[in-house]
Parts: structure tokens; sequence; C-alpha cells
């Protein structure tokens, strides 16, 4: 071999790693120009919500030619394990859509947010900006410490939607719609005497599974965690009680069949919307949903106000997203400014895609004199309460989703299956 | 010149005789070229499986959620693991998957190899039938067979039954296995038929000569010199069965009992952020594989 050739059989292969090394090196975090800011922002899935996303960063790249926004949005049961894996490396986007559970569960007590900045919303103080919304509705992103990390893009309380088309064909009066869970027993075994699946929860991941259960809890007067959230409230009688009514309604006088409902999370109430089912229950949200892509379920459709366990005392459950900005961003300010510019444009979201902003005097604004069954929603607002979060909340979360699993699908007493939920709750908030 | 020793060729002739020194530097300069080209394997080998395993267990030592520094912890997150009734539930979950899958995948596929080690007419698409399942990704395989496997799906209708397959703890870890067979048999199938083409045609016929029928050349003859790939299969077999993931968390997220050890790993890291409880488990695993391994490896050799 000559020196020559003995040279290159050396110096290329290290000229190869060489290039590999300087590309894994390379931070790719420059834009190559100084004036440009980039944001990033990512959010669940909900095609209607998409949409308007998407329009209204056309319309704020356009009013502002030196912003340039990535929007992603992530598949709905992945959304929690990628955002705050992001997150906590660093890596997540400037700008977070994200439910008021993780929020207080995971982002802020481990400090991935930033404090919100109300200079961007033309106020002085965080007072100020509290001062705009409805009481109590900020306080689904707020820490411990009462600090504000967010504002709300969508805020909801609960409802139930009777499919009116159904009910006359099971001889049922629409106008008469089930008060309590003993009436939606009653008129759900009729409407399946009537060919059609009654009313069934919706069963998707772990996060519906206690969002419907904590929902029942609210009515029953039980809870998840104790009062000092140091370990499980799920065996207390109250607690089995909203589980059993969810038993009694599935397996015992099987008014729907959970085996064979959808696991579409992209459209969680398919069975609703597809004319299958009967009753559900709702979320603002989903009626404009159901009004795009099933037309003549809506036509049928009728929101009524959620059964109770006792109408007397209702109670209801509130849950919102909100806006908020990632610690790690160096574009905080802009980052900040356009979360601005979309909650300036709440009436386009009530309008376009049914998403209630709750500011001062909404009810009363042009937008949501269109909305379907505002009376129904407008008293869901008034009697809602957060849901419960805890350390480790993903794993209280599984263990109730098991429990759900254990006792409606494989037939376990509630009793017992919440037992077993609660020896894992408590293993997982104390460790 | 002295001329101080020789070496075979290739060819096993005699390489043309060289000075020793001489020799012995170009022997130097071959294995420094050759390990230059090979450094860039090797670089990104050491930066992307090497060093990420040392990191695992080194974090398996600390309390780590992602956000705040790790704290040294000993061995507490093994000692927490041993007592915690969802990792041994998920480890129990994988056994059974190695077992209920890859026993009757295995054997599946040496019978299948077995009757398609001939030159008959369209074999070798038969072939291709099987191994298209193994091409095809696990996260499509398990789509299609969750269509299959749905309450009113291919399956029930086929058996006039109406099962839950997928949404009873009974029957989803049964529906997960029929659907990784229907997978992965493929796979072990192209390997036995490779062995099989493998062991000489003149062994085979000097038995059928001395009076040997089918069944006990299959078991003196084909058997036997198949064993070495049976190890590699069996140790395959084992190894991809813990490294399941897709077709658990497609099918059935996980529920119904059938929360591998794998998904196990992933819920705990990135949708609970314990980075060190995580990677004990990784730990754990890697030390069970390794000594399943072992195991096989002497049985069988002691049993050839």
């Amino acid at each position: 071999m000559s020196a020559r050739a003995r040279a290159r059989a050396v110096l290329i292969p290290a000229a190869a790693v060489l290039a590999v090394a300087a590309a894994c090196g390379s931070d790719g975090g420059s834009t190559g120009d100084g004036d440009q800011i980039e944001l990033t922002y990512w959010t669940h899935t909900h095609p209607p919500m998409t949409e308007l996303n998407e329009q209204l960063i056309a319309e704020y790249e356009e009013a502002n030619p030196n912003v340039d926004i990535t929007y992603e949005t992530i598949p709905n049961n992945d959304f929690g394990t990628k955002m705050l894996t992001s997150l906590s490396n660093g890596s997540g986007p400037d700008i977070i859509n994200m439910d008021d559970s993780a929020l207080r569960g995971e982002y802020i007590p481990k400090q991935l947010l930033a404090p919100i900045d109300p200079s961007a919303f033309g106020v002085e103080s965080v007072e100020e900006l509290e001062a705009l919304y409805v009481d109590g509705t900020l306080d689904g992103a707020k820490g411990d410490d009462d600090t504000l990390y967010g504002v709300p893009s969508e805020f909801n309380a609960t409802a139930f939607a009777i499919n009116t088309q159904h009910f006359a064909d099971a001889g049922l009066d629409p106008a008469s719609p089930p008060q309590t869970w003993d009436d939606v027993s009653e008129y759900g075994q009729q409407l399946v005497a009537a060919g059609h699946e009654g009313f069934n929860f919706v069963y998707l991941h772990s996060g519906w599974h206690t969002q419907q259960l904590q929902t029942l809890l609210n009515e029953t007067g039980g809870s998840i965690l104790n009062e000092d959230g140091t370990g499980s409230a799920l065996t207390e009688p109250e607690s089995v009680e909203a589980l059993q009514i969810w038993y009694d309604l599935i397996r015992e006088d099987q008014v729907g069949n959970a085996d064979t409902a959808s696991r579409e999370a992209t459209s969680p109430f398919e069975d609703f919307a597809s004319g299958r089912r009967s009753m559900t229950m709702i979320y603002p949200w989903a009626v404009e949903q159901i009004a795009q892509d099933n037309p003549e379920t809506f036509e049928n459709l009728a929101v009524v106000p959620l059964p109770q366990v006792d109408p007397a005392n209702p109670s209801g459950r509130w849950y919102g997203y909100y806006f908020a900005v990632n610690k790690a961003s160096e574009q905080q300010e802009e980052a900040w400014r356009f979360i601005e510019y979309m909650t300036s444009q709440h009436e386009r979201w009530l309008t376009d895609v049914n998403f209630v902003q709750p500011l001062q005097g909404w009810e009363q604004s042009e937008a949501a004199a269109n909305i379907p069954f505002l009376d129904v929603w407008s008293q869901a607002y008034q009697q809602g309460t957060f849901d419960e979060v805890g350390p480790h909340w993903s794993e209280v979360q599984d263990a109730i989703k098991a429990a759900v699993e254990r006792s409606i699908f494989d037939g376990q007493p509630p009793a017992e299956s919440l037992e077993e939920a609660s020896e894992s709750v408590d293993q997982s908030v104390s460790s | 010149m002295a001329l101080t020793r020789t070496a075979p060729d290739r060819a096993g002739g005699e390489r043309a005789r060289l000075p020793g020194a001489g020799r012995a530097g170009w022997r130097r300069r071959r294995d420094a070229v050759g390990l230059v080209f090979a450094l860039p394997a090797l670089v990104l080998f050491a930066a992307f499986a090497i060093y990420p395993m040392l990191r695992v267990f080194q974090l398996s030592l600390y309390d780590y959620n992602l956000t705040s520094p790790p704290v040294w912890v000993g061995l507490d997150n093994f000692r927490f693991l041993f007592g915690d009734e969802r990792f041994l539930a998920s480890l129990g979950a994988s056994l059974f998957y190695v077992a209920v899958t890859y026993g009757p995948a295995v054997l599946l596929a040496l019978i299948l190899a077995l009757g398609l080690n001939t030159r008959m007419h369209g074999s070798a698409f038969v072939r291709l039938l099987y191994f298209a399942p193994v091409a095809t990704s696990w996260v499509a395989v398990s789509v299609i067979w969750r269509l299959v496997l749905q309450p009113e799906g291919l399956l029930n209708q086929t058996l006039n039954t109406d099962i839950p397959w997928l949404t009873s703890s009974t029957w989803a870890k049964w529906a997960i296995a029929i659907a990784a067979i229907w997978k992965e048999v493929g796979f072990f199938l192209i390997i036995f038929l490779a062995g099989l083409q493998n062991i000489p045609k003149d062994l085979q016929e000097a038995a059928a000569l001395d009076g040997a029928g089918s069944l006990r050349r299959l078991r003196y003859v084909t058997l036997p010199l198949l064993k070495p790939i049976t190890v590699v299969v069996l140790v395959m077999a084992v190894i991809r069965g813990f490294q399941s993931f897709s077709p658990q968390v497609v099918l059935t997220g996980g529920s119904f009992g059938t929360e591998v050890i794998n998904l196990f790993v992933y819920k705990t890291a990135f949708a609970s952020a314990r980075m060190g409880r995580a990677s004990a488990v990784a730990v754990l695993m890697f030390i069970l594989l390794l000594m399943v391994t072992f195991v096989q490896l002497r049985a069988l050799r002691r049993s050839a």
C-alpha cells in the first residue's frame, strides 16, 4: 500500500467520524435570524379545535410576520405522557394546552411552567386578570401558593345528552328526562327494549375512567383521597356507592354493553353521535363535534341537567384546559402575547367549537346567544368542582381504571375492587 | 535476509515468506486500518447502546423524576419492586406471554419448516405468505387483530361465540397470544428452514438405506443436527417475548392482566416520572434474561 493510499485509508474514516460527531454535537437551536421568533405549540387532538387553532395561528403570523408558530397535535392517548416527558427534559413546546388535573397534579408542582405575565393581557396585576374571569375558574391553573400559570382555552361543566328520537321509539317523553341515576336505569332498560343501547360510560383511558368516577363521587360525597391527601378514601361507603351506581347500571340493569363500547379517543362520544346510544354524560365541546360529524343525531339531541343521586342537592364536575407557557421557553414574552390573542378570540371559540372561555358575562355575549342549550350549561356552570389531584396522579388514575375494569368488565363487586385499588393508591401517594 | 516463519493463506497454501518484523508491522497496520473503519460504528454503538445501558444501571440506584436532581437511594428501588404487586403482576404477564406465545409459535414453526423443506411447486410462495406478517409492523398487525378480535369480529363470527376477547381478564391475554403466534411463526420458520437446508442430504439418504423410516430419520438425524439452530431459536424466542410492548399497547392498553414488563417500565418511567424505579426494573430484567439464556444454553449443551 502506498503512503497516499494508507493516508486515504486512515483519513476518510476519520473524517466520517468527525462528521458524525459534528452532527451529533449540533444544537440546532439557532434560527439564523435574530429578529425571527419561532414558537412551538402542542395540543391534544380534537378536530374542530385543531381547525380553529390553525386559523388563529395563520392570522397571528400574518399580523406578526416575524413570528413563526409550529403547531402540533398529539394523539389523545399519548398526550399526557409525551407532554410531561418533553417538558421534563427541556425539549417541550413553548406553549402548551393542558387539562387542569395534569397542571395541578404534575406540571405546577414540578415547576415546569412559567407564571403568567399579566402585562401581555393589558393588565397590571394577576388580580386584575382574575377579575376578568368568572370566580374560581382560574383555580385549575393555580399552584398551592396561589400563583397563576395559565388561562382557560376551554372550561367545561358536565351535563347529560339524550336522543329524543330514541326516547320516542321507547315511548318515553323527551320533555321528562331522567333526574336521578335510578331514572337512567329505568329509562335505559326501556330504551334497550326498543333496540338501542340505553346508556353507557366512556372507556378510553385512565383519565376518562377517573373523571367519570369523580363525577359520581361528587354526587355521593365520596372521594379518591382522604382529607389530607395522604392516603386512599376509596373504601369509604360513599366512594363505594359511586362505583356501585356504575356497576348496577351496566352489569345488573344492563342498560349498556361495556364490551362493545367505542375506543376511539379522537371521538369519545362516538357511540352516542353515531346514533347507537341513547343517553350519555356530555361536555360543551362534544355538542359541536356531533353537529359537525353527525348532523342527523344533532337534530335529535337534547342536553339536559346531569342526573343526580340527590336532586335536592345537585353537584357537578368542572374541568378545563389552559394555555400555559413552558418555563424553559426562551420566547416567554411572545408566547404570552400569542396566548392573549388566542383568548381575545373567545367569541369564535364559543361559536366555532363550543369552547367556553369563562370571562365575566360570557353568557350574555352575542356568541353565547346562539349556543344550543345555553340554559342547561349555565346551570351546570353554577355547581361544579375541580377534580381531586395528588402525588403520582397517573398511578392513582391507573389504579382507578383497573378497579373500574375489574368491576364493570369482569364483574368483581365494587367494594372488593376498590379495596384492591385503595392499596395501590396508598402505595402511590406515599412513595 | 532470514526467513523466519510461514503462514497459511486463505486458500490453505503458504503465504509468501515475510520477515518477522515486517510481518508484525503489516499486522499492526492492518489492525489499525480495520479499527479506523470500525470506529464510526463503535462510536455510535458506545453512544447509543453502551452509555445508555450504563446510565440505566447507575439510575437504578437513584430516585430521579426528570425535573429534580437524582437522589441516591441505594437498593431501595429493588427492595420496593420485590414487594410491589403491580410489578409482580407485570412479570407474571410477561412470563405468561412468553410461554403461551413462543412455545406454540416455535413448535408450529418447526412443523411447518419440516413440511416446507421440499422443492415442491409453489413452496417459495407459501414461505413468503408465512413470512409476510413478520415483515409487517407490530402496530399494523395489532390494528388488524383488533378488528378480528372485537365482539362482532371475524373470530367470534367464525367460532359462533360471543367472547369479549379484548375486554376480559380471562380472555385478553389469550387473545394477544393468538395474534402474536400468527405474527411470530414466520420468523422462526425462516430460521428453521435455513437450518434444515444445511443438513447434508447424504445423511438422510444413508439413514434411509439403513431402513430408517421418516419418523426415525426425523428423530435421529434431523432434530439432532438442528439442535444448534434450535438453541438460537429458543434464546431469541425468550428475548423477543420479554421485549413485547406494541401488541399490549394497541390491543388492550395494558388492561385486563396484559401489562407486560416493558409496558410497566414505560409507564413507570414516562407517565409516573419514576426513572430510578423504571431503571431498576430494566436491570432486573437484564439479569433475569441473562440467567434464562445461560440456563437454556447449559441445558441444551448437556442434552447434546
